[in-house]
């Protein structure tokens, strides 16, 4: 199914493009940033490493991220792009400004709280009512 | 009935399960386009998420900032490479590194006279010292043939003197009848043995 020449083709407008590959075991991910072509597989064979990022929370309760900002600079200035996972993790890093979805779904989860916070509130008036 | 696309290399019949039902690995597109709709969503309305005007106003502003600042720092990096780039290949940094491999190439080639002109000493000398050995060598044999010529030419000197000693006894036309009739009357006879103390033994065993 997969020919060989499929995958020794030469890319025709393809793009550079810096993104999270997924690595690691069943239940445990673990990406690695990575600078790739936008064609090619998810896991497959990239350009070069940028960084890492551990998705679940340690000892310490931190989630770490690593980048090699000189390279990172380097690919953007060549025209990569970025996904929006990696732009929101260089967002929260202080390297990209900050990502609008970020700023979003912060707000959208205050509003969430403080509508809870209001209804247990009510619901408890209610319940006091009740009870005299 | 339900011809699942299966992605697997194993074909559908070899799994265990009822022909009805679609078993295959979670991937995407099961259904074939064929197949019907499944019973509980006969009656599904799909509806995009609820969007919140307000919201929306505030976000597309965000992104519009967004994307301008990432553009502009786009623009910056590339400008910072291309700066460093130049730098390297044409300005300051190529300055320096032609200068620091100037330098070294200088003292390299110092270095290299030094150790040429030490050598240099070391060989004249020993070339000396052999040229002296040689010189000796020479003398040597110099001497050493004159002396075989001379051992030589006494050896052959002292042969012709036996030579012409030998030659008062040699038998010479003139001499000839004179010596013949000598000959015959002195009859020598040879008829003796000796031993090596150098007793001579005149009587043999068959003596007539």
């Amino acid at each position: 199914f997969m020919s060989p020449s499929f995958l020794l083709k030469k890319y025709h407008g393809g793009h550079v493009v810096i993104r999270l590959a997924l690595g690691g075991a069943t239940n445990r991910p673990f990406y690695r940033i990575v600078a790739a072509y936008n064609k090619r597989a998810r896991d497959s064979k990239y350009i070069e490493q940028l960084g890492s990022y551990d998705p679940l929370p340690n000892t310490q309760n931190e989630k770490l991220v690593a980048f090699n900002y000189e390279r990172i600079k380097y690919w953007i200035a060549c025209g990569a792009h970025t996904t929006k996972p990696v732009a929101k993790l260089l967002g929260l890093a202080g390297f990209f400004p900050l990502h609008p979805m970020t700023v979003t779904e912060a707000e959208r989860r205050q509003k969430a709280a403080l509508t809870e916070e209001v209804k247990t509130d009510s619901q408890q008036q209610v319940e006091q009512k009740e009870a005299l | 009935m339900l011809r699942a696309l299966s992605r697997s290399p194993a074909p559908v019949v070899s799994l265990l399960s009822p022909r009805a039902a679609v078993l295959v690995e979670t991937v995407r597109g099961r259904k074939s386009r064929t197949d019907p709709k499944a019973k509980s969503k006969l009656g599904r309305i799909k509806t995009p998420p609820p969007v919140d005007p307000g919201e929306m106003v505030v976000l597309k502003q965000r992104y519009t900032e967004y994307s301008l600042i990432l553009r502009a720092l786009r623009l910056e990096f590339k400008e910072q490479m291309l700066r460093k780039k130049y730098e390297e290949e044409v300005g300051s940094v190529a300055e320096e590194r032609a200068k620091r491999e100037e330098e070294e190439h200088r003292s390299l080639m110092a270095l290299n006279d030094a150790e040429n002109l030490r050598m240099r000493e070391i060989r004249e000398q020993r070339m000396q010292q052999e040229a002296e050995a040689a010189e000796l060598k020479k003398r040597d044999a110099d001497i050493l043939r004159q002396q075989e010529l001379e051992n030589y030419i006494k050896e052959k000197e002292r042969h012709i003197l036996l030579l012409q000693e030998e030659a008062k006894d040699f038998i010479t036309p003139e001499n000839l009848d004179q010596r013949i009739e000598e000959a015959l009357d002195n009859p020598k006879n040879y008829n003796f043995a000796i031993d090596k103390e150098g007793r001579v033994v005149k009587r043999t065993a068959f003596q007539r």
